[in-house]
């Protein structure tokens, strides 16, 4: 077997409620220190217990998509064509057969499902549009950035709660180690879509503030992740990508390398569906497994960031398993969470990612994922020093 | 590089559940497409699928409360597991990889018909907890003790093929020793609607490569294979059904919902495929075809084949004839239907094929399955997006 490629970071691309942008918006919405998590804009909230959201503002897009090319194209995935152009443009990649895409993403394109399906139980058959269908799969966003950007090597679209962009991530780490592409577009993309929020906020509860055991709601709506008052999390919405890319070949064109991906590993707690059981430990770590793969010992670690999101059961579970995997640094749990900032969706496992990358220069980083229903992902980043 | 091989495979099909209800049923060239049961078609031109049986659905050893998707693929992957003969700690060990586009999308849109026809909130709600196609891995995991790495792939039509592709390279690349991969589809409105407003399905069964076709049938089923590394296999004792060779995927980077007119993405796959498998084209025995029955598909398939393999030289066939086009699940109940095709030297028939389409220069196996000397063969999958996945098998 052939030793693996080195994968290295050499574009970011982030639409997002901080606004769109390369790696130098990613730093700037990380620099500020503060929430650009809002009241929501795009529809009305009245008689619903939650109010705010993580919003793109679309006026941002504009310049990033041609405008015919948008008309056709739903909103989600002008989010993720926005993201992955930013991103490409930022590495300098072209498309073709060797560039390849992972888009990771929980919800997918919910709002054309919901229209489709208006369509029927408004008029019949005849009410069904057949330009909407497509849409209701969840790799129509991939089809997109694919048809736009040529990408014409493998594209993949993975389907997961809360760490989908992570998973994206990891995924494409993998494809370009293999040799499967030199480069690949990874990231996540969701959108804030209205018949989701009211479910969620309203009968579901799962938003903060969500429903205790008791049943009632308790605290003030907020993202607060891994705090003593954390009472769920708040949605956002967005698409992170990065481009991630066969070492030797960003450095035969002399792309500018912003870290390397030293580990990728994802991983999975069996424990029942949505469920986040505090007292489960993980004999399977891919926090474990991604540090040990990229020889990296705990001691090195330099950052964290962690999937926290609010969610109380979720991020008391989450600093259980670090807690178990990174002994002896208390200095790293909790981890820095930036659902928080930005409202949780599947681009923020990204823009993880592209945390850890930014600060890779001081010291390996390590961007941890952990989903209710058990998936896992664990990336460690590293400064790309000739090995 | 690890050899990779197939120790256990797990079916629920329209034939019932089970890998030999299936084999009997493709090797007898029965077309499992009848009238749909399982919601209103009035006012659709095409009304007819290929379901799983109401009967069968009860004797799945699954509880009925779970999402209809979830049933079929618990009850798959388990057969699988244990035609693998694997106990809890070599489960504990595994990758899962699951194909899925429609999730519990069925027993969610009965929530959603509910609420909007009635204007009131409906207790259905609770169905909302599985509609997402990532609950199936969550489900399965947690039932079967899968403690490796777990992934959801949407991709469409090739779903079901990619998680093959995708967890072999998993097994490759060290990180696990085995995984259970493969696509699970239940049959959903939103399904049937939508292919019925794109005008793809056809009245009748369906037709593939017959100069008269007039679209698809849809079907429903899961299909898991235990992938393994052969060292592995063999050091527990395990049994081999067949050696997975070798996988493309590419992009066509061209139309949401059709494909390249040239076949250009159908053919990489298939070249990065045998390129994978370390074989020539003309090693191929048999073809196992997407071959949906649209016009459009079966001619693009056609004219890829011929670039890769030359007009006429290797025989093919499309198994959706007999269990309709299973969505996300077709990748990998196909795939099981060459890993079966290899294993008995038999080529599972196209049915309702009268008369070959001129432009479709392939020997398509009307009708009677063919006893072969079968010893490598060809999966093709395509789904919307420019999607394509070819697999190679060895016996």
């Amino acid at each position: 077997m052939s030793p693996p490629r080195r994968v290295v970071v050499t574009g970011v691309g982030m639409v997002s409620a901080a606004g769109a942008g390369s790696s130098a918006a990613v730093a700037r919405a990380l620099g500020r220190g503060e929430p650009f998590i809002r009241p929501v804009a795009a529809f009305d909230t009245a008689g619903l217990p939650c109010h705010l959201a993580g919003e793109v503002d679309d006026a941002a897009l504009e310049p990033l998509i041609d405008r015919d090319a948008a008309r056709r194209m739903s909103r989600i995935s002008r989010l993720a064509v926005a993201a992955c152009r930013l991103a490409v443009d930022e590495a300098r990649v072209d498309g073709g057969p060797t560039l390849g895409l992972v888009v990771g993403t929980e919800f997918g394109d919910f709002r054309s499902s919901g229209e489709f399906a208006t369509g029927y139980l408004k008029r019949g058959p005849s009410g069904l549009s057949p330009m909407l269908f497509p849409g209701t799969v969840m790799n129509a966003m991939g089809a997109a950035v694919a048809i736009t950007i040529g990408v014409k090597g493998p594209t993949v679209t993975v389907n997961q709660a809360s760490v989908a962009g992570d998973l994206a991530v990891a995924r494409g780490v993998a494809l370009v180690a293999r040799g499967q592409a030199e480069a690949v577009l990874a990231g996540g993309v969701d959108e804030l879509c209205e018949p989701v929020y009211r479910r969620f906020a309203d009968e579901l509860g799962v938003l903060s503030p969500m429903r205790g055991r008791d049943g009632r709601r308790a605290g003030a709506e907020g993202s607060r992740p891994y705090a003593a008052e954390h009472n769920g999390p708040v949605l956002g919405e967005g698409a992170t990508f990065l481009v991630l890319e066969d070492h030797e070949v960003a450095r035969a064109r002399g792309a500018t390398v912003l870290a390397e991906l030293v580990g990728a590993r994802w991983g999975n707690v069996p424990v029942a569906p949505h469920t986040a059981p505090v007292s489960r430990a993980d004999s399977h770590s891919a926090v474990r497994a991604s540090l040990a793969a990229a020889g990296v010992p705990t001691a090195s670690l330099t950052a964290c960031w962690g999937a926290g999101s609010g969610d109380p059961a979720l991020d008391d579970w989450e600093l259980a398993l670090l807690r178990a995997d990174l002994p002896g640094r208390p200095d790293l749990v909790p981890p820095r969470a930036l659902a928080g900032v930005f409202g949780r969706h599947a681009g923020v496992g990204a823009i993880r990612v592209a945390a850890a990358a930014l600060a890779a220069g001081a010291g390996p980083t390590l961007a941890h994922g952990l989903a209710r229903g058990g998936c896992r992902t664990a990336l460690v980043l590293a400064s790309p020093v000739r090995r | 590089m690890s050899r990779i091989v197939v120790s256990g495979i797990g079916v629920v099909s329209p034939y019932g559940a089970g890998v030999k209800a299936f084999w009997e049923g493709l090797a007898a060239g029965s077309c499992a497409i009848r009238p749909i049961s399982l919601i209103d078609t009035e006012g659709f031109r095409a009304r007819i699928a290929a379901e799983v049986p109401a009967d069968v659905m009860a004797g799945l050893g699954v509880s009925p409360r779970r999402a209809r998707a979830d049933r079929i693929g618990l009850a798959a992957a388990r057969e699988a597991l244990a035609d693998a003969g694997l106990g809890p700690a070599e489960r504990a060990e595994a990758a899962l990889v699951i194909g899925a586009v429609g999730g519990g999308m069925l027993e969610g849109e009965s929530w959603y018909w509910e609420e909007t026809r009635t204007g009131r909130p409906s207790p259905r709600i609770k169905a909302l907890r599985s509609i997402l196609p990532y609950t199936h891995a969550e489900t399965l995991s947690w039932r079967l003790g899968i403690r490796g790495p777990k992934e959801t792939v949407v991709m469409a039509c090739a779903s079901g093929s990619a998680s093959l592709a995708l967890a072999a390279d998993l097994i490759r690349d060290g990180v696990v020793p085995l995984a259970l991969a493969g696509g699970v589809d239940a049959f959903t409105r939103i399904c049937f609607m939508g292919f019925n407003a794109l005008k793809l399905l056809d009245p009748e069964p369906c037709r593939p490569f017959d100069r008269d076709r007039r679209g698809m049938s849809i079907g429903e089923a899961a299909a898991f294979l235990v992938l393994e590394d052969a060292e592995h296999c063999r050091a527990r004792g395990g049994s081999v059904h067949a050696e997975l060779l070798g996988a493309g995927i590419s992009t066509d980077a061209h139309h949401v919902t059709s494909p390249h007119p040239e076949g250009e993405g159908m053919m990489r796959a298939m070249t990065l495929a045998l390129a994978d498998a370390g074989i020539d084209a003309g090693a191929v025995d048999y073809v196992n075809a997407h071959g949906t029955g649209t016009l459009q598909n079966d001619r693009t398939e056609a004219l890829a084949l011929a670039r890769v393999f030359g007009a006429g030289r290797v025989p093919m066939s499309s198994t959706k004839s007999l269990v309709g086009h299973t969505m996300a699940a077709a990748g990998s109940v196909e795939a099981a239907a060459t890993v079966l095709a290899l294993r008995h030297g038999l080529i599972p028939p196209t049915a309702n094929l009268s008369t070959v389409d001129p432009e479709i220069p392939f020997d398509c196996v009307p009708i009677t399955a063919r006893p072969a000397p079968l010893e490598i063969a060809l999966s093709n999958s395509f789904g919307f997006g420019g999607q394509n996945v070819s697999l190679i098998f060895r016996r």
